[in-house]
Order: structure tokens, then sequence, then C-alpha cells
């Protein structure tokens, strides 16, 4: 069964194993950048917290095929000379950044006004109270849109292709041309990408089982 | 007794709060001194946890003067009234515990650990130390069996017992009590006023606003009785609850005694 798909399946995990490594990376630093920026936004002055809303809404309200062009475009524009990954990987991270820091910011919020009373009433300062009770409820809180915007992130960087940067769908696009065999082809690599997200899936339910706590 | 043993420990001075344009304080003036026991009644709105939230300057105020122990809360003391700052904030109520109506102990952290935050964390006390003094504490509201559970398994009122400890762990100077039985279910009622009785036996200083009238006659040395955002009568409660003076609080006393 699926000849053209089991002759080309080697090629395309050869394109897997640039995906998960983009992904990887887009995930890890994307979700820690909006960690930070997202905790600061809670903290910080109103001049920072206005900087932060603007870089949230730009990035939020357009799509991540015009970020990624731009950065590929601007970074040689400033003398940077990135190959098409690097420039990929840091548009991704700053544009998935903005996503975490609004589901961060989000989860900081909902953290119940009795427990910041609470911990003020005992003489806490705020960088203790955000690291020790705001931050580790919230974290929990987070978990679920974090995930969502991780998987989101995965399978857009099915667009780096048209930057140049090869990778599963770049793969895929190759080996269509070659054997018009788009249905077997495409089947196979949706199979892959679910594959991939898949296993994020279940570590974040791991997660939010560690971070649970009885009501 | 010392000398300071008359002085108050908590001192409000023509304390004026508005939400808006809403004016729920009116010009308070309250002393507490030291190892006193008051028990501020009132009806909904009246202003009592207002005026409580801000002598831990858990709210704002736009005039009057606080202090506790002597330091200002809230504003600089003097004509200038510039806020103190974050870290004065802070300071001042180390030494003012409060107890909440809704307990808000930290959910993710155990009954111990609740109780070692404070002096762990703020006063950086050793936590071999203080895990040893909040076991003491646990036990003196009768919670030390429950250590290493979290709050979410414990009942109403085994949680606001903890909450009391997590205070008491500051060794603060006055504790505030913000109805803390309101969320209570009745039978669990009886064993929060219980600790709080015998702290006032200790001596310890109590500002406390409750709908407990029995605990207001047997544990109160004065009673404050407000209403519409000002005090409209205090004194002992064996006075002023036999015989109250104004017609507010007599009505008010026969509302609520009937229950």
């Amino acid at each position: 069964m699926f000849p053209v798909l089991q002759s080309n399946l080697p090629y395309l995990l050869q394109g897997a194993v640039y995906t998960v490594a983009l992904s990887a990376f887009v995930v890890v630093f994307g979700a820690l950048l909006g960690i930070v920026v997202g905790t600061i936004a809670s903290a910080a002055p109103a001049p920072v917290r206005w900087l932060i809303n603007a870089y949230v809404f730009v990035f939020r309200g357009v799509p991540v095929l015009v970020i990624m062009f731009l950065g590929f475009y601007s970074f040689p524009a400033v003398g940077l000379r990135l190959d098409a990954y690097t420039a990929v990987a840091i548009s991704m991270v700053v544009y998935i950044g903005a996503f975490v820091t609004e589901a961060v910011r989000g989860a900081i919020a909902a953290v119940p006004k009795g427990q910041v009373e609470a911990a003020m009433s005992i003489g806490m300062r705020r960088i203790p109270m955000l690291r020790e009770i705001i931050v580790p409820q919230a974290l929990r809180l987070a978990v679920a849109p974090v995930l969502n915007i991780s998987l989101m992130a995965i399978k857009q960087t099915s667009y780096a292709s048209i930057v140049g940067a090869w990778e599963l769908s770049f793969a895929a696009r190759e080996v269509v041309e070659r054997t018009l065999a788009a249905f077997e082809i495409f089947l196979g690599v949706m199979i892959i990408y679910f594959l991939i997200c898949y296993p994020l899936s279940k570590a974040a339910a791991l997660a939010e089982k560690r971070f649970s706590y009885v009501h | 007794m010392t000398s300071t043993a008359s002085d108050p420990i908590v001192s409000v001075r023509k304390l004026h709060k508005s939400f808006d344009k809403l004016e729920v304080l009116k010009g308070i003036d309250l002393d507490v001194r030291r190892g006193e026991v008051v028990v501020v009644l009132g009806p909904s709105g009246s202003g009592k946890s207002t005026m409580l939230r801000c002598i831990n300057f858990l709210e704002t105020f736009q005039s009057g003067t606080i202090t506790v122990d002597g330091r200002p809360v809230g504003y600089e003391a003097g004509d200038h009234r510039r806020p103190l700052g974050e870290a004065r904030n802070a300071k001042v109520r180390e030494h003012v515990g409060m107890v909440f109506q809704s307990y808000n102990l930290f959910p993710h952290r155990t009954v111990i650990e609740n109780v070692m935050m404070g002096p762990v964390k703020v006063k950086k006390v050793a936590r071999a130390l203080a895990r040893e003094k909040g076991m003491a504490l646990l036990a003196k509201v009768g919670m030390d069996h429950k250590a290493d559970a979290y709050p979410g398994q414990l009942s109403g009122g085994q949680q606001q017992r903890v909450a009391i400890a997590r205070s008491l762990a500051m060794e603060p100077s006055v504790m505030l009590f913000d109805e803390v039985t309101s969320a209570l279910d009745p039978e669990l009622v009886g064993e929060v006023l219980k600790v709080m009785r015998g702290l006032a036996q200790e001596g310890m200083t109590m500002i406390v606003v409750t709908h407990e009238m029995g605990f207001a006659r047997q544990v109160a040395d004065r009673v404050v009785f407000m209403d519409g955002g000002v005090i409209v009568e205090e004194g002992a409660p064996g006075d002023i609850m036999a015989a109250p003076k104004t017609e507010r609080f007599g009505n008010f006393l026969s509302r609520n005694l009937d229950q």
C-alpha cells in the first residue's frame, strides 16, 4: 500500500527533523519570552506596559507569514546576513512570544485578588509575591492556552518553506512535484505532523496535573 | 505595666474614604490600646470592613491619618500627604495581622508552608526555626495534625484557623479580623471563635469586625457601633449593649438579637 509514500518516507522524515528542530526552538524560546514579558507586564509601571501592549497588539494583528517575510528581508537591510532558518526562527519567537505574553498576563490577572491581599498582609513585597504566590498559581492557568499557542506554532513552521527554509512541507512539495502523488504524500505528511504535535498535548496534560492542587 | 501600656497601638484620626463619589467613611476616630479587644458592629455598608482594610492599607484613603505602633500608615506623617511607597507599606504591614472572610490561604502550598511563608520570605527566618515555630502555632489553633495537607483538603473552619496561625507567625502588634466567620457553616463558627477567644485571653490586641453578638458581649473590652460611615456609639459591651444610647444602635441590636 502507498508505494510512493513508502519509497519517499526517508526523505520526508529528514524534513520532519528540520520541522521538529525549528518547532522546538520556537516553542521553547517563544514561551520563555512570553513568560518573562507577561510577568513584567503585570508588575511594571505604565510606560513599560504601554510598550508591551504595543508589541502584543502589533504582532497579534499581523499574519505570521508577513512577519517571516519582514524578518527575512529586514535583517539584511540592517546589515545582518542570516540564513533562512535563523531569520524564520527569530521572527517566529517574537511572534509566538506576543501570544504567550497575553496568555501569561491573563493567567496572572486570573489569580484571585484575595491572594495578593493575603500576601500583602504578611508584609510581602511585590517581587517575592510574584515569585512565591502569583506566578506559581498563574503557570497552572497558563498551561492550556500556552499549549494551544505552541501547537499553532508547530504548524506555522510550514510557512518557513516560503522564504526557502527547507522542512517537512517543503520536502513534501518537492516529492509531489516529482511523483504527482499528492494525496498519498500529503496523507503521510498529515500523520507526521500529528505525531509531532501529539506528544506535546500529552506533556501539557502532565504539566497541568503536576501544577494542580486540590481546591 | 510599663508606661507604653496605655499608648494606642492603633490610632485612627479623622479618617475619610470614598469610592469614587460614594463616601463610605466620614471622619472616623478610633484608638486601640495594647491588649485591648475592640469589636466593631454595624449593618452591611456601614464602612466597618473598609475601616479595617484602611488600617492595613489595603485601601487608600483621601484624608485623615492612621498610625500603628507609632508608624504612619499609607502616607507620610505631617502636612505633606505623600504616599509612603511600597517598601514602607510592606514594613508597616509586618506588624499588622489580618484574617479575611474568605481565608485566602495559598492553595499551592501546604498548611505549614502557608504559616512559614511570612517568617521565611519576609523576615528571613531560617526554615528550620520557622517550621518549629509554625508547628507550635498550628498546635495552638488545633491544626498541627494537618500540617502537610493542602488548604483545599480542609473545611472552612480549619482553613480559617490556619489563616489565623499564618498571621500570628509574623508576631504582629495587632490582629484585624474581617468578618472571619461569615463564610462558615454555622457548626464551624464555634471552633474559630474559640481560637479568637484564646488569643484575647492571652492579651493580643484585636480589632474584630463581626456579626457575632455573643462574641462581642463576652470577649470585647469595647464595642464600637458604626453606621453610615461614622462611629455612632461606643463603650463597654455590658453598658451599651444592655442600654444603647442611640436609637440606631438599639434598632440594630433588636434586629440582630432576635436570631
